[in-house]
């Protein structure tokens, strides 16, 4: 079983009348063991995109890197091949076969490798058929506890309205996870995130068709590497309190927020996915009442908890105190990941202002963008933003939009934007 | 139980016999074997701790599973009812991490005996000193109440003044040679028939509040406040001031001198015996205010002296609870029918946590 361990960074110091608690927990998992060892095992969905617009080098590398995938899914896992355009298809097990998901072995390897060559480009893209199906597919193996899918495309779903798109995201939202990946500059981030946030997974652009089959065998490794199939946070709060935001900060910025469920009246909890060994860090901020000078309390307990057992627990708090010199220093965790966060969302409202035509909103966003960027010490980020924006002074974020950028900067900067970097300690 | 040794330092139950604590090696030297009469820091409760904000369950995290507040230890609030006229509570205050006061109340035979001592703030192991020479006092003050006269107990209150400066040396040990080892200060009152005899080293006060008449203060403060009164600075004055609260007498290692002041009073007629550390009294110095504040608490909650205790305590909270606050309370009914007459000490005098 996975050991957890939790670590609690705060000013637990608040002035007289302060309400708003804030604390940066990171939780670290420690012999997570991989995906062989975990209870259930594990099942494995690889959707690509076959719509017309795949035709030519873009569909050639994805089935190159779809057959990637599945040289690296290990025997024993429950697997199979989607092709996705208006409509969706199982490619492997073939369409006749009597099961829609089989158990990987070198026989079913080779087959479903052959079943991918025959893989053709025609027709539209309605992404909601994709994720239906294969919803359909993992529901044949509810014993597995583990599923996971990588989904691939080029283009956006055009073949249907975009409601239709968010209402299969949520109708399968807590079945699976899936990592969804754009090839080329025809696809809409916006689409993507949606699928991946709603999913648990990640959103990433492949510039160049030859990079897809390494990023699926990182993919497909990286899930393969996750024993724990799924732990979920839980965040206790007094009574009478409430719980402003609850956010993972890394590695990237996530709202888990209006993802709660209930656990009792006064916990909630928050869906994580499958964890390996890592370390992630979540932002919980705790509005509680007031109390006198000297007072402490209590403001949040935040566990891990798998299977419904509490693994670990961490504890913020709150104490008033009149000595500002306590009380006004800011917990640099804290600073530092709200600075990430705003990032994330500066960097992507310039963008949408920017593709919208409001140049003055996206030069002051992308502004910002640059100055927190710089603030909190993400290179990364910035060197992503260099490409979209000249900058004139970093520190007070002053910068002109470039003309004639190139898309796929533009797309890179926002994926990207999510990715946080650490407090260096 | 009759004779039971507690460590001081963390409250383990000591081996009959034993010189030191098997769990953590303070020295017991500081309780004579002879009888105690009362129980003071109640047995840890074999059931989930209540929290005393709310009265939900405490969490083995130490923090209530409803509202978040830390449980509070049995050193930082414990209340003590030896008999239905005697009681009193010793709280941590709001603004003080540890609680360095302490107290100790009993009734032995027709006497009602209250130890208050208030530890020297910030001094490492004041705590366990307080609570160590009031315990001790309080012991030597309740063996010796058999004996005693009118005219014996001041005699008797340097012995346990005495006595309780030993407990300290014996409890702290080694860290007496330190510049600033561990102190505390001492008053003590004892209420036999009428008449109430009170000793004192410091700034932890007894007074006499009637219910009728003039309330006035028993002890006289060894403070630097004091001495800057009698050169004629108003009282308020110099209690406000930043000096005021310096003690001029004290028990513990580096104390000059441990005989008590001692003064005496006779009731003319029933009233309330009150012993408490400054953490109560700086929010109302005057024998007045004082008897006001008591007069007004018993109207709100009644005449149990631990309710009415724990009243004044979260008072001196409301205030601010600066300092660590302790009440002690003995009850003379009429000054010819006293504490001991008219009410049976019960049979297990378990003091009720608060």
């Amino acid at each position: 079983m996975a050991d957890f361990r939790t670590e609690v960074f705060q000013n637990e110091f608040l002035s007289d009348g302060a309400t708003d608690v804030h604390a940066i927990v990171t939780v670290t998992s420690s012999g997570a063991g991989t995906a062989a060892t975990s209870s259930g095992g594990i099942a494995e969905l690889v959707i690509i995109d076959t719509s017309g617009s795949m035709s030519g080098p873009n569909m050639d590398a994805a089935k190159y890197a779809a057959q990637v995938a599945v040289d690296q899914i290990a025997d024993g896992t429950w697997f199979a091949v989607i092709g996705g355009s208006h409509v969706a298809n199982r490619a492997f097990p073939y369409p006749n076969a009597p099961v829609a998901i089989v158990q990987m072995e070198p026989g079913a390897r080779e087959e479903a490798k052959r079943a991918i060559s025959y893989m053709r480009p025609s027709g539209g893209t309605a992404m909601s058929t994709w994720l239906r199906l294969a919803d359909a597919i993992f529901a044949e193996v509810p014993q597995v506890a583990q599923k996971h899918a990588i989904l691939l495309t080029d283009g956006r779903n055009e073949s249907e309205p975009r409601g239709e798109l968010s209402s299969a995201i949520s109708a399968v939202t807590g079945h699976f996870q899936c990592d969804a990946r754009g090839v080329g500059s025809s696809w809409e981030v916006a689409e993507l995130r949606e699928i991946a946030t709603a999913l648990l997974g990640t959103v990433d652009l492949i510039r160049n068709p030859a990079d897809i089959a390494a990023d699926f065998k990182a993919l497909v490794n990286e899930s393969m590497s996750k024993g724990v199939a799924d732990a979920e946070l839980r965040v206790w709060a007094p009574q009478g309190a409430q719980v402003l935001f609850v956010r993972r900060v890394a590695p990237t910025v996530e709202d888990l927020t209006a993802r709660r469920t209930e656990v009792n009246a006064l916990t909630g909890a928050y869906p994580t996915g499958a964890w390996g060994d890592e370390s992630r860090d979540y932002h919980v901020a705790v509005r509680v009442a007031s109390k006198p000078v000297g007072s402490e309390q209590l403001a949040a307990r935040v566990q891990i908890a798998v299977g419904g057992d509490v693994l670990a627990s961490g504890l913020v708090k709150a104490r008033w105190s009149d000595d500002s010199s306590l009380t006004a220093r800011i917990n640099p965790e804290v600073a530092h990941y709200t600075g990430q966060a705003e990032l994330a969302s500066v960097i992507q409202e310039g963008l949408a202002a920017k593709a919208s035509g409001d140049e003055a909103t996206a030069t002051v966003k992308l502004g910002r963008a640059v100055q927190l960027a710089a603030e909190t010490g993400n290179e990364e980020a910035t060197s992503r933003l260099r490409r979209v924006v000249e900058i004139d002074d970093e520190e007070q974020g002053t910068v002109r939009l470039k003309r004639n950028t190139d898309k796929l900067d533009e797309m890179a900067l926002d994926t990207a934007s999510t990715k946080t970097t650490r407090v260096r300690r | 139980m009759d004779h039971v040794v507690t460590c001081a330092a963390c409250g383990t139950i000591a081996e009959d016999g034993s010189k030191f604590c098997e769990h953590c090696g303070t020295p017991l030297g500081a309780v004579d074997p002879a009888p105690v009469v009362a129980e003071a820091v109640p047995e840890q409760p074999a059931t989930a701790p209540v929290c005393r904000a709310c009265g939900g369950t405490i969490a083995d995290d130490g923090y209530c599973e409803s509202c978040g507040e830390p449980a509070v230890s049995e050193r930082d609030h414990w209340s003590e009812l030896p008999s239905a006229l005697v009681g009193g509570v010793c709280d941590r205050g709001r603004r003080k991490s540890r609680n360095e006061d302490a107290m100790a109340l009993a009734l032995g035979g027709p006497t009602a005996v209250l130890v208050v001592c208030d530890g020297v703030s910030n001094v490492p192991d004041s705590d366990v000193a307080s609570l160590t020479s009031a315990r001790a006092a309080r012991d030597v003050l309740v063996t010796g109440a058999a004996g005693s006269t009118v005219g014996t107990w001041s005699a008797l209150l340097v012995t346990a003044a005495a006595a309780a400066d030993q407990a300290i040396a014996d409890a702290v040990g080694d860290t007496s040679d330190r510049a600033e080892p561990p102190s505390c200060t001492f008053v003590a009152a004892v209420v036999d028939g009428p008449t109430v005899v009170a000793g004192w080293l410091g700034d932890s006060r007894v007074y006499w509040l009637p219910d009728e008449g003039a309330a006035h203060q028993v002890s006289v403060d060894d403070s630097a406040a004091n001495e800057m009164i009698a050169r004629g600075v108003p009282r308020a004055k110099a209690e406000a001031s930043r000096e005021g609260h310096a003690i001029t007498r004290w028990l513990g290692p580096d104390a000059e001198t441990v005989v008590p002041s001692t003064g005496t009073t006779r009731a003319q007629g029933p009233g309330w015996v009150l012993a408490c550390s400054d953490g109560l009294w700086n929010y109302c110095s005057e024998a007045t205010d004082v008897a006001d504040l008591l007069h007004r608490t018993i109207a709100q909650v009644g005449t149990s002296p631990d309710v009415i205790a724990a009243e004044l305590v979260r008072w001196a909270n409301e205030q601010g609870g600066h300092d660590n606050i302790t009440a002690a309370l003995a009850r003379i009914a009429t000054p010819v029918d006293t504490v001991h007459t008219d009410e049976a000490v019960p049979a297990d005098p378990a003091p009720t946590a608060a």
